[in-house]
């Protein structure tokens, strides 16, 4: 990736937070603070605080620690795809 | 309590205001309006005749304690899908498809305590602008500063308000930097936001303040960064990005 592009793509760039909607939508509960366990790098982060990729075909979620991909997610006409390999777990406080 | 499922409703626009050149205030009546946390943004729907969708997530300008409507800040992006829409063709009494509010991470209540310094830029702004509002509507004294970036004069968002709260309230303080174009006469801060700067702002509170930080995503970078290079506590900082700068 050329500097441009690598400018371009941080300043792309939003927080997990700006897809609570769609989060909320597929787990039926507010995931933004909800803790995500990188596969990739072990480091835990809030899903608000989740790198977020929202410009493409889908949203991609990435460690802010280490940049691994964490959740993917694709919305078709007829079906929603939700990816975590990148995800060690999800943990979620019992909702009051 | 478990809350309800996020579901698309059907807000009617109540009222239109203009705010600045590139930014208005619309305010919706929702049929299942719920009280948010101050913060907490709405995700806004247009479907078109061919059945295209797309939607953008505007945060909520509007304090909880103002019932039954909200209240977004949205500013016109150019190139933008929804935004021109917005602020060109949508009238009072048109309807428009809401679901929120969304998000729990963004959110400062009276409950949360303080000392409390906002940092904002652009549009960047709005949500910081609920947290005041909720924290002026419960006459809270936890002590505030905002810290608020604009390009020039013209840019400034709910400038009368905000020095309004601070002439009313000896616990609030507003700081403005101007990157571009400075009012005449202007004897204050005149570039971005930087750790001399936010040092400066940030100096009665120390190291206890609860910071949100709202703007373009590479001002909110630099100053989160400045923040952890100061040494405050990263789990007191809490960042929203809003993607490229407007224009």
């Amino acid at each position: 990736m050329d500097n441009d592009q690598t400018d371009m793509n941080s300043a792309l760039m939003v927080d997990g937070n700006a897809v609570a909607g769609q989060l909320e939508q597929i787990f039926g509960r507010d995931m933004t603070m909800a803790i995500a366990r990188c596969a990739g790098c072990a480091r835990d982060a809030q899903m608000g605080a989740l790198m977020a990729f929202i410009r493409g075909p889908g949203i991609v979620l990435r460690c802010p620690a280490c940049l691994s991909a964490i959740v993917r997610i694709v919305e078709t006409p007829s079906a929603t795809y939700l990816e975590a390999r990148g995800a060690a777990y999800l943990r979620m406080a019992p909702q009051a | 309590m478990v809350q309800p499922v996020l579901e698309w409703q059907a807000g009617r626009v109540t009222a239109i205001r203009p705010e600045t050149r590139q930014t208005k205030s619309f305010s919706f009546a929702l049929p299942r309006w719920m009280a948010h946390r101050p913060g907490q943004h709405y995700d806004v729907r247009l479907t078109a005749p061919d059945g295209y969708q797309t939607q953008r997530s505007y945060s909520i300008a509007s304090p909880p304690e103002r019932l039954g409507e909200i209240e977004l800040t949205v500013e016109r992006i150019p190139d933008g899908e929804v935004s021109p829409y917005l602020h060109d063709v949508l009238m009072p009494g048109d309807q428009l498809e809401l679901r929120g509010p969304i998000g729990g991470y963004f959110v400062w209540e009276v409950s949360l305590g303080g000392p409390l310094l906002l940092v904002g830029g652009g549009s960047g702004v709005v949500p910081l602008m609920a947290m005041l509002r909720h924290r002026a509507a419960q006459h809270s004294t936890v002590p505030a500063r905002i810290l608020y970036s604009s390009r020039t004069a013209e840019d400034v968002i709910y400038r009368d308000e905000l020095d309004g709260m601070a002439a009313a309230d000896p616990t609030f303080e507003p700081f403005y930097t101007f990157t571009r174009q400075p009012p005449t006469g202007w004897t204050g801060y005149r570039r971005r936001i930087d750790a001399t700067m936010l040092a400066e702002v940030m100096r009665p509170f120390d190291k206890r303040a609860r910071v949100y930080v709202c703007g373009p995503t590479l001002q909110v970078e630099a100053v989160a960064n400045a923040l952890v290079q100061m040494e405050l506590p990263i789990e007191r900082i809490r960042t929203e990005r809003f993607g490229p700068s407007g224009a």
